[in-house]
């Protein structure tokens, strides 16, 4: 066996959150260590144990004092699966990151037509699990459902975004914002840097050992999470408009209002307070709506996330000197 | 010398002892953990009585630090200075009056020192007036349920944890109250030692009405840093759209009166307090998006988890 984790960083970087996997902690290495061997990947294992209250760490220790390609990033406490993956991106060491599931449900055989999606030019290959071996009412309606909701708000139209099984180029995702639940939407949120996302047919496979930690209750997170990302991509984009616009009709009705009442005064000398005072409520929100629009320009300026910097991650450059990269269609 | 490996820290304000008695009452009790330890007395305000007796044990040999304030800076500002200067792996926080048996404190000291065991706190068995175990489980279950924290007497000031607790939580103001709670935030592992309560603990307290607003606004930080942290469209969204939804409602019921019925609606106060309500609505939820905003825009520098080890 060679050991090559610290002399140089590695081409890839394969990151796998645990939370209570024990059983699957050698069966997920092995599996993924014969896919990466025959292909002669040069590669890192990261596993990210979230705070795991069963054997999950001391099993992968023992197989890290082995064999230095694999990387175990314990947690304090249990995170969540978003912070996981987000420890594992920061973590990540090589170019490429390739994030899956710690339940064996993703096939590591897969892995290497997601990395091919790569080569040619692409910035985010998305697995998408054709034949979902779960039951219909309880997972894959609800599931579809989602993917459609989620499609049609965000404009990223991938039918599977509850598949782990992605590949990124670790330059756009290590600058993509990723906390709460947003692992969901990891190529919604990116979205930001307009990436090229790609989907890739991948295997699912029934869970061999441990508990599913899924159910019918996150449809109502997800919408809520969703609209959520939708008004900060939205507002991150233009951070003026929403704000200003909103200000805008308080001040036309604020207006409407006001100007009868004022030609009333003027005519007869008398008005309603009632009306006035309404229409002075009404400018007084769009006052605070337009200052509310001029403070998001200030967070977005002290801010890390900077369209400027992340729109290049994903641009392809023809400057006579630099091959630009290879053509490719957006899906 | 060798190596110093407790520093008890103890914060000396308006509610003090006899600061000669209560300190070798203390020495005896952590002298039996039987670790190498310090004294650091942090003196809140000008006590100069107290410095002096305090001054006159370290000319005969206590191993004692005392940091002297200029003015009050409140005790979690004096917990914090005592920290700085504290040089044991191990610091233990102790309030300037007995509020648990001190036969105790060598069995906190001890469960610390056990390698899973961040910090351990103490939680009084009460046998003191119902309006204090009234007041502080008010206080302590409004927590539990809204903060999700499992520990039942955050009051208590008898406190032993690792140095890296500290380094990490930052307390200001009132905070000190809340160190078990924010630690736990950061995923550092806790262990609450019922104890017996100190006789001397045991008044009655009744405080001004002030502090009582105060304690609640602690309370009402600490809720909402721990819930909504990172999300805060989801408590000023919720608030929003309910106030959002009823000004709506009652516009619409205004309306219906008013072309239907036939109601005028130019001179009628209840307009003016739906628009207000509608208008409430709409700025609270604006207020949530750009909460939202900020964290979105950082979300590259706030880390949302904290790692205990990295293998490889």
């Amino acid at each position: 066996m060679t050991h090559t984790g610290r002399e140089s960083p590695p081409d890839l970087s394969i990151i796998v959150p645990l939370f209570n996997e024990e059983d699957n902690v050698r069966p997920l290495y092995e599996a993924i260590t014969t896919v990466m061997e025959d292909q002669g990947f040069h590669y890192e294992l990261l596993l990210v144990d979230d705070g795991s209250r069963d054997r999950t760490f001391a099993n992968a220790r023992d197989i890290a004092l082995q064999d230095t390609r694999l990387r175990v990033v314990r947690f304090r406490r249990n995170y969540g699966q978003t912070p996981a993956m987000a420890a594992g991106i920061d973590h990540a060491r090589g170019r490429i990151l390739v994030t899956m599931d710690g339940d064996l449900q993703n096939d590591p055989a897969d892995i290497p037509r997601l990395l091919s999606k790569i080569d040619e030019g692409y910035d985010i290959a998305v697995g998408w699990r054709m034949k979902r071996k779960e039951k219909f009412l309880s997972r894959r309606f609800p599931s579809m459902v989602a993917n459609r909701i989620i499609a049609r708000v965000t404009g990223v139209p991938i039918r599977d975004n509850g598949c782990s099984l992605k590949a990124y180029r670790a330059s756009i995702i290590k600058h993509v914002p990723l906390y709460n639940e947003m692992h969901r939407f990891i190529p919604a949120v990116s979205s930001v840097a307009g990436p090229q996302i790609v989907e890739v047919g991948v295997n699912d496979r029934k869970r061999l050992h441990g508990q599913s930690k899924y159910g019918l209750s996150r449809i109502y997170k997800v919408v809520l999470d969703l609209t959520t990302i939708k008004t900060l991509l939205n507002l991150i984009r233009h951070p003026m408009r929403l704000f200003g616009s909103s200000a805008g009709i308080a001040m036309m009705l604020a207006l409407l209002i006001l100007l009868p009442q004022l030609y009333t005064f003027l005519v007869t000398e008398s008005f309603s307070l009632i009306q006035t005072s309404l229409a002075l409520l009404l400018a007084t929100l769009g006052i605070f709506l337009g200052f509310l629009g001029a403070l998001c320009e200030l967070i977005y300026r002290t801010g890390n996330l900077k369209l400027e910097r992340v729109s290049l991650l994903s641009a392809t450059i023809d400057n006579g000197i630099s091959r630009p990269r290879i053509d490719k269609t957006e899906i | 010398m060798s190596q110093v490996e407790l520093s008890v820290i103890i914060p000396v304000g308006e509610r003090s002892e006899n600061v000669v008695t209560l300190y070798s009452i203390y020495r005896d009790a952590v002298a039996r953990a039987g670790l190498h330890y310090e004294f650091i007395f942090v003196i809140d305000g000008h006590y100069d009585e107290i410095t002096q007796r305090l001054k006159t044990l370290k000319a005969d040999g206590e191993p004692l630090t005392i940091i002297n304030f200029s003015r009050p800076f409140g005790e979690a500002t004096a917990i914090s200075a005592g920290f700085q200067n504290a040089k044991a792996e191990l610091i233990m926080t102790l309030p300037a009056y007995e509020q648990i048996i001190p036969d105790e404190i060598p069995a906190l000291i001890q469960a610390c020192q056990a390698p899973e065991v961040d910090m351990v706190t103490a939680s009084r068995r009460r046998k003191d007036h119902w309006f204090n175990q009234l007041q502080a489980r008010m206080f302590n279950r409004t927590l539990g349920r809204f903060a999700d924290f499992p520990f039942t007497d955050t009051g208590c000031g008898v406190r032993v944890f690792r140095r890296q607790v500290m380094d990490e939580v930052e307390i200001y103001g009132d905070l000190h109250r809340f160190l078990p709670l924010l630690a736990w935030q950061q995923g550092f592992q806790i262990q609450e030692i019922k104890v017996d309560q100190a006789p001397s603990d045991m008044f009655l307290r009744l405080f001004r009405p002030g502090l009582y607003l105060r304690r609640a606004l602690d309370l009402l930080i600490a809720i909402f840093l721990s819930k909504f942290n990172k999300r805060p469209l989801r408590f000023f969204g919720l608030v929003g759209a309910t106030a959002t939804t009823v000004g709506l409602l009652g516009l619409a019921v205004l309306i219906f009166q008013r072309l239907v019925l036939a109601q005028s609606l130019a001179d009628r106060p209840a307009l003016l307090l739906c628009a207000l309500v509608l208008v409430l609505g709409v700025q609270l939820v604006a207020i949530g998006l750009v909460g939202e905003t900020i964290i979105f825009t950082h979300a590259r520098e706030i880390k949302e988890y904290k790692i205990r080890e990295i293998i490889n």
